[in-house]
Order: C-alpha cells, then structure tokens, then sequence
C-alpha cells in the first residue's frame, strides 16, 4: 500500500500567526513533529512509500524529512493545485500510484490511532471510500480492496481537526496523557507518563507530577514544580521557583524566575492563551533578568577571577603550546588569520587570531584537544577584552551590531557556556538560537566560583569532543 | 537545451532536455505551439537538468498566451530540483502538475474537449 499526504496552506494559516518560527506541518505535538504522527500511522497501516503534497512551500519540511530513510520507506514530494480533488490528486500522481492501492490522508487534522491494534489489515482490505473524516479533514481509501481475513478485527479510528490554537492544545494534552501505549513518542522513562530526552539537568528540589514530557537539553531549576500534563520542548530553561502546569513550553524557550504558567503555551518570547487565543510577547527575545545593568564594582570578582584562571592556563598550557604549534607549523597544518568580532562594550569591535587546524591527523588531534587553537585567547583575558568563559564571539558584521545592542547580554569568552552546558551552537546567533539560551543564562546568574567549575566542563568536553578526532 | 515536440490525441507535448535559462528561453517562447493560445501543451520535465528565473518566466508568460492560463500549460515529470525552484518562486500554484506525462495528456484532453 502507499499513502499520500496532503495539505492545503488555507488549512494551517493559523499556525503562521500563532508560532511564526516553526512550519506548520512540523508543529510539536508531544515533543514530536505533527507530520510524524501521519507518518507513523502510515506505517502502522502498512505503507511502504509515501508522497508528501501541499500548495505551499515545504523546504523545512523536506531537510527534516530528507527521503524517509530513518523510517524505512521512501517519502517523495509533489505539488498540488489548492481546489485539487482527491480524484485530481490521484490523477496528477499516477506514476507514483501504479496499480496499488492508496490511502489518502488530506487535511490538517491530527489522527486518533492505536498503535497496538491492527490497523493494517483494515486498510487493505475495507472498500475503497472514506475511512475517516472531520471537518477540514479525510482518510480516504482508493483501489481495489484485498480479501477480507477470517478473523476481522475492528481497530477504531478517529479524526480531531486542529484548526486553531485550542485545538492544538486539546490534542497535544490528548497525546500526551495517552502516552506512548498508544503512540509512538520521543523520550525515555521508566515509568509511564513520564519521558525524557537527553541531556536534562533536574535539580535535587525540582518536583515532577506525572504526566509529562521533556526534550533534549533542558534545566530545571531549584524548586520548579513540573506538571502534571507538562510539555517541555527542547532546549529550555525553567528557572527557580517556577512552576509549569497543564501548559506546552516551546523549544528554544526560557521561563524565568518565580513564574507560574498554567494552562499556556510558552513559545520564545509569547505566551499565548489556547483557549482565549490571546498572546502577549516580550519586546527581548529572552526575559533573563532586570534591564539594570551591573555596576564595575560587581564585575571585578569575576574578572579577576577568570584573570587568575586564565594565567594558570597560560602557565599550564605554554610548553604543549610550543611544541605543538612549532611541530604543526613545520607540517603546514597550522593556519591562523585575524578576524573582527563584536566587543562587549556596543558597537565595538576587536581583532582576534583564529586558528585553523587543517587535515585531521593525531597531532591536530591532541593541539584540538587541549585548546590550543584558543591559546592567544587567554591573553585577551588578561586585558580584560574577553572572559574566561561567556559567549561565543560573535564576527563582526553590519547586522549584528544592531543585535548586541538590543540583546540583553552578550560577552565574549575563550570558551563558551554553551560547550560547557553541551548545547547544541546556535552558529553565532545572538537573537536566540539554541545556545543564546544558556548563554545569557549564564550571564545573568553565574558567580565566579560556578564559572570556574564551567571553565573545567568545558574545557574537558571540548577535550573529550576533539580527541575522538 | 533540445525541445522535442511531440502530439497526443491534438495536445502538444514539449520535451525539454538540458537547461532552461536566459540563453535557451527564447526558444521555448517561440515555439508554435507555445505561442498558439488555442493549443493545450504538456512540458515533460522529465531530462530538464536545471531552471532558473528566466525559465520560469518564460513558462508562465506561455501559460499567460493561453485562452485558459491554469489549464493551457500542464507540467509533468519534474524533478526534485526543479520542483524547488518553482516551490521557491511559488510558481508552483499557476499550473497543474503531472508526475506522468500520459496522464497530464489525459488531463489536457478532458479540459480541451469540455472547452469544445
């Protein structure tokens, strides 16, 4: 059997409004992509190729789901007309029909399935038509059934349309509290009602009330209280004393301190009501802490504190440094060139030394593994132009000048609290990529005695990530 | 690029081989069966290796020549990088698409012949 998905951009307009950043056909249900509940029902219903089609663009859709190899069936994509029928649809996709039989899945509307009921037979077997539909969306069921088996067995299907925000948040709550006996979700847990993803730092005080589920690269504070029906997205920060009940955080979200969000759905800097559709946005990107800025007086500690490191560093590090840079000059291996970065201070610039340590060998190895491509960097610290650890520097350039200014902190360090949190790199980006979060986290709260712990986690991690080179 | 034209019960079919660009967009535009607004035309994408904005210009002002725009130029068989540059430009939604020339022909047929 092969399966066509399709979908109109009229019937997913609302989610451009509601959540600019992620395309519709990938909006999280349950920490997973609403296109990969089609996709594993399909499966389920016993497909072996699927077409993706849609009126629209669906670039992101495409580099998420690439040619369906990781499901083990081929996934193609094709154009439809918006007033096509599923006649038309079938008509403008015969080469990839053949003689087979087909379920279409039209409409923007999430699938009530089962994954431990025989869904397979049903559909090679029941007469061509409809299967299921709601309003705004269909299964369908085209060419010639197979033969019924002796023992039929019916396997309940229903249709839920998500044609807005409360919709949406009925059906994550919905999959999320039927958990993974019915369908397939992301995380693991050795309980029910409870996954996690990787990378979850949970604090001794933090209590978690079942259901819920978390995403890769999350933190939770002391004293944060976590559901129950709690959706926690990927790279998230809940902070101290917060609570989060029956509400969906986003990926890429921080909530800050002292907060209680019950029955919303946090997504970057808006907070939306699902069952109102009202939302309220912050004018930063993350709300970290007071828009005062910190006083000299307050910073001293810290920099003498990373100056004090950087020199036990400089001392450590200067024999490896010698000798591994002479060795891989020698071998052509050791290439540097200056680059501007943003400064701390706004609108500033500074020229750093970067080195590129070209054609992995073991000898670039070891100097990636020690830092040695950073080792200029310490002295920076000294004159107080970069931190220990901070940020990553971003390159200068016309653009970004503008987004320090308007970021709420950004300083720039040798290393950066993102490899020592093990984010993934947001690629330099200061608005609010994945690593943004956790660095101005960091800024906004560390110490001098916690940034020395950082220093040494990522200086190791970067050890542990280079040396597998 | 080779433009070979082929007809199928009174629909052209125009088969497009190599690259449609600024250079070989001209001889798309003159073509006759191009340029006739009465005449229904299938472009089988099938050997179309590359399409940039001139190209796409030059396929929707043919379908703009037609008496019925949506339904005079029918495109089939696209590959998946020309199916990007249409999704890019949006163009995708001025045409019906065929992933099979004989059914984008059918296709072409029944509409001609309910114009008729």
């Amino acid at each position: 059997m092969k399966t066509i998905l399709a979908f109109r951009e009229e019937e997913y307009a609302w989610v451009h409004e509601a959540f600019p950043c992620i395309h519709p056909l990938l909006l999280p249900l349950c920490n997973k992509p609403f296109i990969e509940f089609l996709i594993d029902f399909a499966i389920i219903a016993d497909s072996s190729s699927l077409r993706l089609l849609c009126d629209g663009g669906f670039d992101a859709v495409e580099r998420y789901c690439e040619n369906g190899s990781r499901w083990g069936i081929d996934l193609s994509y094709g154009s439809i007309h918006p007033d096509d029928t599923i006649h038309a649809m079938l008509g403008k996709n015969r080469k990839f029909c053949g003689e087979e039989r087909i379920m279409i899945i039209s409409g923007f509307s999430f699938i009530r399935y089962d994954k431990r009921l025989n869904y397979k037979s049903l559909a090679n077997t029941m007469a061509a038509g409809e299967w299921a539909t709601c309003p705004g969306g269909r299964i369908t069921l085209s060419g010639m059934p197979g033969k019924t088996p002796a023992h039929w067995v019916d396997a309940p299907l229903s249709l839920m349309p998500l044609d807005g925000m409360a919709s949406y948040y009925r059906a994550s709550m919905e999959a999320l509290e039927s958990g993974a006996d019915r369908y397939v979700l992301p995380g693991y847990g050795d309980e029910p009602g409870c996954a996690f993803g990787r990378n979850v730092v949970i604090s001794k005080s933090v209590e978690i009330r079942k259901p819920v589920s978390i995403g890769n690269n999350v933190q939770l504070l002391a004293d944060t209280v976590i559901g129950p029906s709690a959706i926690i997205g990927s790279n998230v920060i809940i902070d101290r004393k917060s609570s989060v009940e029956s509400s969906i955080v986003f990926d890429n979200t921080y909530i800050g301190e002292h907060l209680k969000i019950n029955g919303r759905i946090a997504s970057g800097n808006r907070l939306n009501d699902p069952k109102s559709g009202a939302s309220i946005a912050m004018e930063d990107p993350h709300l970290l802490s007071g828009i005062k800025k910190k006083g000299v007086l307050r910073s001293f500690p810290r920099k003498f504190t990373h100056a004090v490191a950087a020199l036990v560093m400089i001392a450590v590090l200067f024999i490896p440094f010698v000798i591994l840079r002479s060795l891989l000059k020698l071998r052509g291996q050791w290439k540097s060139a200056r680059t501007d970065f943003l400064s701390e201070a706004t609108g500033m610039t500074m020229s750093l030394g970067k080195v590129e340590l070209s054609t992995a060998s073991s000898l670039t190895s070891i100097a990636a593994a020690l830092s040695m491509d950073r080792y200029g960097w310490l002295f920076r610290v000294l004159t107080g132009q970069l931190a220990l650890i901070g940020s990553k520097p971003l390159p200068a350039e016309k653009n970004r000048l503008e987004i320090t200014r308007s970021a709420l902190s950004y300083r720039p360090g040798v290393f950066s609290y993102a490899e020592a949190e093990e984010w993934p790199s947001s690629d330099g980006d200061a608005t609010g990529g994945d690593a943004a979060i956790v660095e101005r986290f960091h800024i906004a709260h560390s110490t001098p005695l916690s940034d020395i712990s950082l220093i040494i986690k990522a200086f190791v991690n970067r050890f542990q990530e280079k040396s597998i080179l | 690029m080779t433009i070979t034209e082929t007809s199928q019960i009174g629909i052209a079919i125009l088969s497009l081989n190599g690259t449609l660009d600024a250079l070989s967009a001209p001889d798309f535009r003159n073509n006759r069966s191009v340029i006739d607004p009465e005449k229904s035309v299938v472009i089988d994408m099938e050997n179309l290796d590359f399409i940039d904005s001139s190209g796409i210009g030059a396929i929707v002002g043919a379908s703009r020549q037609k008496r019925q725009p949506v339904g005079g130029i029918i495109l089939s068989c696209m590959n998946d990088r020309v199916r990007k540059v249409f999704e890019i430009t949006n163009a995708q939604k001025l045409f019906h698409i065929f992933d099979d020339t004989i059914a984008a022909v059918d296709f072409a047929a029944t509409r001609q012949s309910a114009r008729a």
